[in-house]
């Protein structure tokens, strides 16, 4: 993940750079995204002084924007978007775009709820473990097949994408609609609701969260070893080792830091409350603190306190859908043939075809694929919401391409990875739930996250105009 | 609602004396019948025009304020007796409004307002649906602690309007600092997940420290809703709604939500095709049961309007929705356990 896909190695010339810049070439570490991490930091800062200033809380910094609870739900916010970013950077690299992303997400979660609510609950008996199963892969089959039917327009009949997808954006919204008349379809099926992270059974837990982080930083050890391993094989320079060690280092802070985060924020007092008087869970004795988030018994009352009772989050599901397909994706991108064609034909249509690569099946390809996690996407903001009306998603493109803009793919073709979209896409979700937290009139969120975009894609092109 | 009900029985009983049955026709210029609500409107006037022994037609403008215009020209031309219109666009249709005014033909405003002092105006009274929400939420749910606003899109002028009808009531309790504003903000085109997010922000803002939450529909609901859930408060936390959506009145049921104020549209085409009736027969509209004079309107023209009071849908009163035949029972009553509600048994 620490590989750029658009620079390979350039690891001469380190003698003649001051340390700073020969720190960099090392690492091959790219800058740009480095900086996009330090504006946002800075971005939550402010917005925890800020939140601190009006009501004190318990915040890195006195607010309540660095709160593991804030993180933790910032993180699940911006999931759903997250999973559509990583198409879009692939379908804005081959100088194409998606803009009906929004209108089919409404139209394939109110499918599949209308499948799950309607259907399915009726004919097999509502809670039948087969309905999420069935529900799901129906999502993730009409989304596939949206995506390839647009994509054949686009690569088959010449059309041009921007077109193809308006015409989705309009058209697609009206089926959402048809689909339930307008309705409000509700409630989701108990387990299909999970990939959703609003209930304690879509949350990981620290003991699998901290499993699960453990062996992302083995991951990104063996990723560093076998990257070592294929540059000797071809020849390619290799960086310094104290360089591969701060990379491992970094990478793996990155991820224990966001395990420790999400680890600590504890379950909801009501909902632990409601889980140990469900499963006869034992309460501990304790005394009265309203200022805890476990809970304990005072004679025989329920009560907080700080000592007792206690259950901690963990990863949300849809968080961890949201990283799983971020690292499929970065991998299909940076390491894979279909990966290489994709940038190949953004870099320069007519020498892709020309070079023998099957430049209309690859757009078909990648138009299915954005389907695809369009349908996952739809899957896991119905579940989020426990309910699909043709008012979900919609206008959600704008979202999605502004947090691939943000995070470095330029619309020209040819560059931008996935890694910077997913940030990209946490930087605006930032900044609308920083606002929210503020309860900043909504008007001006829509002028700051407007505004932002467009600053975002100035420094970019200062910063590689620099470059060359 | 039930004023609207006497009333309309009481219209309908009039009818049942006068109705001469010479077989007049009565005529609907729907602005577009794209939107499945219009579908329910036109099947209660239908209904009553038919039952009259009148005939009823009706034109589609798709909407476009050109092809309405053209359509009322040709109803016109056809020689109808009332001209019932939906306003695509309230300003441009005037100059229609006086071709049938100079036809001698009537013409009632329905649901849309147009200012024309000859028309008689018949719909829903939408500043009494902020009113009456705040209303159930003082009489049902609390009438202090900590209450969150969310307000539905900023460029939509019901979500102010409603806002103004539940300030009016909320503002006794807020001056004596009884009720505080902890969270307002406006939804972007009234979507239930942004919903989700912006009361997600303030729960963690105010450290779950949430009395009431105030939502400006029932889509919007369903996000509050969610988003109590996720902290285990759903339930505790009375929410408002309305639009009478079917997942919202099982939320009702379930005991999530505690309102959803209901516009039965089926009611504002009863009432509007009974005067449409009465008036092809003659009956002077300001002698319809009813009747009264509004001014409300961008110019404040007066106008003979019929004002149908909306019903707040509690549990206490699910069996109207239920009744009335909007939704059937096992809909209500999905999920909910035996013996919590009157209806569900």
């Amino acid at each position: 993940m620490v590989t750029t896909t658009e620079r390979g190695g350039s690891g001469q010339d380190i003698r003649r750079d001051n340390p700073i810049k020969a720190f960099f070439r090392a690492t091959e570490l790219d800058t740009r995204i480095l900086g996009m991490v330090g504006a946002m930091l800075v971005i939550w800062v402010i917005f925890d002084v800020w939140s601190g200033m009006l009501r004190p809380n318990e915040g890195l910094f006195g607010g309540a924007f660095l709160t593991p609870r804030n993180l933790w739900t910032l993180l699940v916010q911006t999931s759903s978007i997250a999973v559509m970013t990583t198409g879009m950077v692939l379908v804005i690299v081959m100088r194409e775009i998606d803009l009906s992303v929004g209108s089919m997400l409404s139209m394939v979660a109110v499918f599949g709820a209308v499948l799950q609510v309607y259907h399915l609950g009726p004919a097999l008996g509502v809670g039948h473990p087969a309905i999420w199963i069935i529900a799901m892969a129906a999502c993730l089959l009409a989304g596939t097949l949206v995506g390839a039917f647009n994509g054949y327009l686009i690569a088959f009949l010449q059309i041009p994408s921007f077109i193809v997808t308006l015409g989705g954006l309009i058209a697609y919204k009206g089926v959402a609609f048809l689909l339930a008349s307008g309705e409000t379809v509700a409630p989701m099926d108990k387990t299909f609701k999970i990939v959703g992270g609003g209930v304690p059974e879509g949350w990981l837990g620290p003991f699998w969260s901290w499993t699960l982080g453990i062996l992302a930083c083995i991951g990104i050890v063996l990723a560093l070893i076998s990257g070592r391993k294929q540059r000797k094989k071809f020849g390619f320079p290799l960086r310094p080792i104290w360089a591969e060690v701060t990379l491992a280092a970094i990478g793996s802070a990155a991820v224990l830091g966001t395990t420790r985060v999400v680890t600590s924020y504890p379950w909801p007092f009501k909902l632990i409350e409601q889980y140990a008087t469900a499963n006869n869970v034992p309460i501990p004795q304790g005394v009265e603190d309203k200022s805890g988030a476990a809970i304990c018994m005072a004679g025989d009352q329920i009560v907080r306190c700080t000592d007792g009772l206690i259950y901690y989050t963990g990863y949300a599901a849809p968080v961890l859908i949201a990283l799983i397909v971020g690292g499929a994706m970065t991998f299909l991108a940076s390491r894979t043939r279909f990966g290489r064609y994709i940038y190949a034909i953004g870099g320069n249509p007519e020498a892709a075809q020309l070079a023998g690569i099957n430049t209309r099946l690859v757009t078909v390809k990648v138009f299915a694929l954005m389907g695809f996690l369009v349908g996952l996407s739809a899957i896991i903001a119905s579940a989020r919401l426990d309910a699909a009306t043709n008012a979900l998603g919609q206008s959600n493109e704008l979202y999605v391409i502004a947090a691939a803009v943000i995070g470095g793919t330029s619309l020209a073709g040819g560059v931008g990875t996935v890694y910077g979209a997913l940030l990209g896409a946490l930087t605006m979700q930032s900044i609308q739930s920083g606002m929210q937290l503020l309860n900043l009139p909504a008007a001006f969120q829509d002028i700051v996250v407007g505004t932002v975009l467009v600053i975002a894609v100035f420094v970019d092109q200062l910063y590689r105009r620099r470059i060359k | 609602m039930h004023k609207a009900i006497v009333a309309a029985a009481m219209l309908a009983a009039g009818l049942a004396t006068s109705a001469s049955a010479e077989g007049k026709t009565i005529a609907v210029s729907w602005k577009t019948f794209q939107e499945e609500r219009w579908k329910t409107d036109e099947a209660a006037i239908k209904a009553v025009v038919e039952a009259a022994g009148d005939k009823y037609i009706s034109t589609d403008a798709q909407g476009s304020a050109q092809k309405q215009a053209a359509d009322i020209e040709s109803l016109i031309s056809q020689g109808v007796d009332v001209i019932m219109v939906v306003a695509f666009d309230s300003d441009a249709i005037l100059p229609s409004i006086q071709a049938i005014n100079d036809a001698g033909i009537k013409a009632i405003a329905y649901d849309v307002q147009f200012e024309d002092p000859n028309a008689l105006y018949i719909t829903f009274d939408n500043v009494g649906v902020g009113r009456l929400m705040a209303k159930t939420m003082l009489e049902k749910g609390r009438q202090d602690g900590n209450f969150a606003f969310i307000k539905g899109d900023k460029g939509d002028p019901n979500a102010t309007f409603l806002f103004q009808g539940i300030m009016e009531v909320l503002q006794p309790n807020i001056d004596s600092g009884a009720i505080k504003n902890v969270c307002e903000t406006f939804v972007d085109g009234w979507k239930p997940d942004n919903a989700q997010k912006a009361m997600e922000q303030c729960l963690t803002a105010n450290d779950n420290k949430i009395d009431a939450v105030i939502s400006e529909n029932d889509g919007m609901a369903s996000g509050v809703v969610a988003a109590l859930t996720a902290q285990g408060l759903a339930g505790t936390v009375p929410v408002t709604g309305q639009d009478g959506d079917k997942a919202a009145l099982n939320r009702v049921a379930l005991g999530t939500q505690l309102v959803s104020v209901w516009k039965d549209s089926r009611v504002l085409g009863k009432m509007a095709a009974e005067a449409a009736v009465a008036m092809a027969n003659g009956t002077p509209m300001e002698e319809l049961p009813g009747v009264a004079k509004f001014s409300g309107g961008k110019k404040g023209v007066e106008m003979n309007s019929i004002l149908i009071p909306p019903n707040p849908i509690t549990r206490a009163n699910l069996s109207d929705v239920i009744d009335g035949g909007w939704i059937t029972k096992e809909e209500v009553c999905a999920g909910v356990p035996a013996g919590t509600v009157d209806v569900c048994g």
